[in-house]
């Protein structure tokens, strides 16, 4: 959405996945198959040291645009530059300087470890297969220096334990210090706190949020708590139905939401302060299945202003201020130049 | 003044086993009006679950030792019989559980499970009396009609849950337990289901109990808050005051973990140190080894419960809690 060349380029990525029923009533592509279209049509640009915030209900396809951003799933369309280098053509090429280039770190602490192997052998993997440290005591060396660094004392003695001897907290924080080795210069994380406790929460949060400065990296942070997003995100996508429907500002995405479904999510979130006047809007049902949605705009049938060009157009993308985008036929009404 | 629903005095939970006994709850005191709402919060391990099945009387009662008392609409829940116990189950009490969504039957229709439930209490009511209230209870939750014939793998999560959340509603029980109930929905759902159900207080004057560990959704629906640490209460009062001015060296740490959604960006922090060995008898303040604002006495001194002006109660010797041995 700028001219000069971004750290990371998203440009047009859509994954669908073939679905197999038995159900005719259901409307078919060409050639008679059927895909969840669990990604459609996103793209986006973060730039080094942005921390991009992605939300949306379960379902709408943020994780499944973390693990295509990591190329645990190939896009089926589109692709991903990074510093103006497509994906494809540098895992081509190298995929290991791709995976130097590019980190991820999973919700589920317990389930992102390998059960039968002490923390030392976890850690020295990577270090061993990208080449970093000449000899092994030099990488136990590093282990236990990051280690200690990320808070974990006594080093040594959690270098010699297994993943299930230690905290949630402890893992996760661990999994950011793998994560980080490699010097990453992207980062997704994929609501990395969401199975930590509060107590814990905020320590790892402002873990990634520091190391990542420190290496000027951009942050992908997946989740679906908002408060948290915003308190972490430079910017904030929202997600509904594998499309992106409203980017901004962390702060006028929460405050003056312009998408009806921003507007819906916002108004349910709970929020710790008393004062602040809570006014739900209510949206019906449950997002429907991402199975050949359209032609109209999505959320048209949870909608709460609905006209006539919702049920027939997809929405284009209208930049309403400075820097805030939003694809909704509502909106365009009131205003925005055309994108 | 009115009896109150539920009435805590000096309960006390202990797992034992062969090794050692392991305090999870220690002399809880706690009234719950009729029409209240009570969100208790606490972090992991705390003991709020374990208090809650306590009082339902779900603990293996060969490893567990109950202390105390807990009287409901006047009757003593830890001395109960079975029958007597099966009789309040779900008629006056009821529960909804984390996980309620896999507890359905998966061979079943929804409705036939709604039958059979519905049948235990009010064993001549008819097909159509049960379908009727059922779709009550479903335009409650969002859910639709259709709902009635569907098996439980033909539905999400969320609606599950939103199934369970109603189940426990069948018969207007006195008392509704949410232990973590809401967690795992979206936040749409969550926040719908939290108002549907404080209007339904308003309109049946219910009274529920909620266990969460998210701040927010006490903020938003709960009118009275428990903060729970260690298996005791450290602050209990009116969300509105808690929540605005925190006085237990706790509360305000649980708070500050959580940012605004609209005001001011503070930095987050955590509360340094895990939850203390609960199998070993503490002398002083059981918060005292994680508090920023610790003294020598809190080490040695049990803090006693002080209530302030605005009703409520918190346990710190650096409130008061030392002026009443």
């Amino acid at each position: 959405m700028s001219d000069k060349t971004p750290f990371v380029h998203i440009d047009h990525i859509s994954k669908w996945y073939p679905y197999k029923s038995g159900d005719r009533n259901l409307k078919k592509e060409k050639g008679g198959r059927l895909y969840v279209k669990a990604v459609e049509d996103i793209s986006l640009d973060i730039e080094a040291g942005e921390v991009l915030g992605i939300i949306g209900e379960s379902g709408c396809g943020k994780s499944t645009l973390g693990r295509i951003l990591t190329r645990l799933e190939r896009p089926t369309q589109g692709d991903i530059f990074i510093e103006g280098v497509p994906v494809s053509e540098m895992i081509r090429q190298d995929s290991k300087k791709f995976r130097r280039k590019v980190q991820i770190v999973f919700q589920n602490p317990y389930d992102s470890f390998t059960p039968k192997d002490t923390i030392e052998k976890i850690l020295l993997r990577p270090l061993k297969n990208h080449n970093i440290g000449s000899t092994k005591e030099e990488r136990i060396q590093m282990c236990l220096e990051a280690l200690e660094r990320g808070g974990l004392h006594p080093a040594e003695s959690i270098m010699k334990r297994y993943p299930h001897e230690l905290s949630g907290g402890q893992l996760q924080r661990i999994s950011i210090i793998r994560a980080m080795f490699l010097n990453p210069q992207f980062i997704v994380a994929d609501e990395p706190v969401s199975m930590l406790d509060v107590s814990v929460r905020a320590e790892i949060i402002n873990m990634l949020l520091e190391l990542s400065r420190e290496r000027n990296a951009a942050v992908i942070f997946i989740s679906h708590d908002i408060a948290l997003t915003r308190y972490i995100s430079d910017r904030i996508a929202v997600m509904y139905l594998g499309r992106i429907v409203e980017y901004g500002k962390s702060d006028d995405i929460v405050r003056n939401p312009l998408h009806p479904y921003t507007k819906a999510l916002i108004s349910n979130c709970g929020s710790i302060d008393v004062d602040e006047e809570m006014s739900i809007i209510n949206i019906e049902g449950e997002p429907p299945t991402p199975i050949n949605p359209g032609p109209g705009c999505y959320f048209a049938p949870r909608c709460f202003c609905t006209c006539e060009k919702c049920q027939v157009n997809y929405p284009e993308w209208i930049e309403m201020e400075e820097g805030h985008f939003v694809s909704c036929h509502c909106a365009e009404k009131e205003g925005g130049k055309q994108n | 003044m009115e009896e109150p629903i539920l009435e805590l005095k000096n309960v006390s939970v202990t797992y034992k086993n062969a090794e050692k006994e392991v305090y999870a709850v220690r002399n809880v005191n706690l009234t719950i009006e009729k029409g209240d709402s009570l969100g208790i919060v606490g972090e992991s391990g705390s003991g709020k679950s374990t208090l809650i099945m306590a009082l339902l009387r779900l603990l293996p009662e060969n490893s567990t030792v109950i202390e105390g008392q807990a009287r409901f609409l006047g009757r003593d829940l830890f001395t109960m019989t079975l029958e007597e116990l099966n009789e309040i189950r779900w008629t006056q009490m009821a529960v909804v559980f984390q996980k309620a969504m896999n507890s359905m039957s998966p061979v079943h229709r929804i409705g036939t499970q709604f039958e059979d439930i519905y049948r235990v209490h009010e064993p001549k009511a008819s097909r159509a009396e049960i379908k009727k209230r059922v779709y009550e209870l479903f335009r409650l939750v969002n859910l639709p009609e259709r709902v009635y014939k569907l098996y439980p793998h033909e539905m999400s999560g969320g609606m599950l849950q939103r199934v369970a959340i109603a189940l426990s509603m069948l018969h207007h029980p006195n008392l509704l337990i949410f232990d973590e109930a809401t967690t795992a929905l979206d936040v749409v759902t969550q926040g719908q289901i939290l108002k549907e159900v404080a209007e339904l207080e308003k309109t049946m004057a219910m009274t529920r109990i909620m266990i969460t560990h998210d701040m927010s959704v006490v903020a938003v629906s709960c009118s009275k808050i428990a903060v729970m640490y260690a298996g005791e209460f450290m602050e209990i009062g009116r969300t509105r005051d808690v929540l605005k001015n925190p006085q237990h060296p706790y509360t305000k740490g649980l708070l500050k973990a959580f940012p605004s959604l609209k005001g001011e960006i503070d930095g987050l922090s955590a509360i340094p140190g895990f939850l203390p060995d609960l199998s070993k008898q503490c002398r002083g303040c059981i918060f005292a080894p994680r508090c920023p604002k610790k003294t020598k006495a809190c080490e040695t001194t049990r803090p006693k419960p002080v209530r302030l002006a605005d009703g409520r109660t918190v346990v710190c010797l650096a409130v008061g809690g030392e002026e009443n041995e």
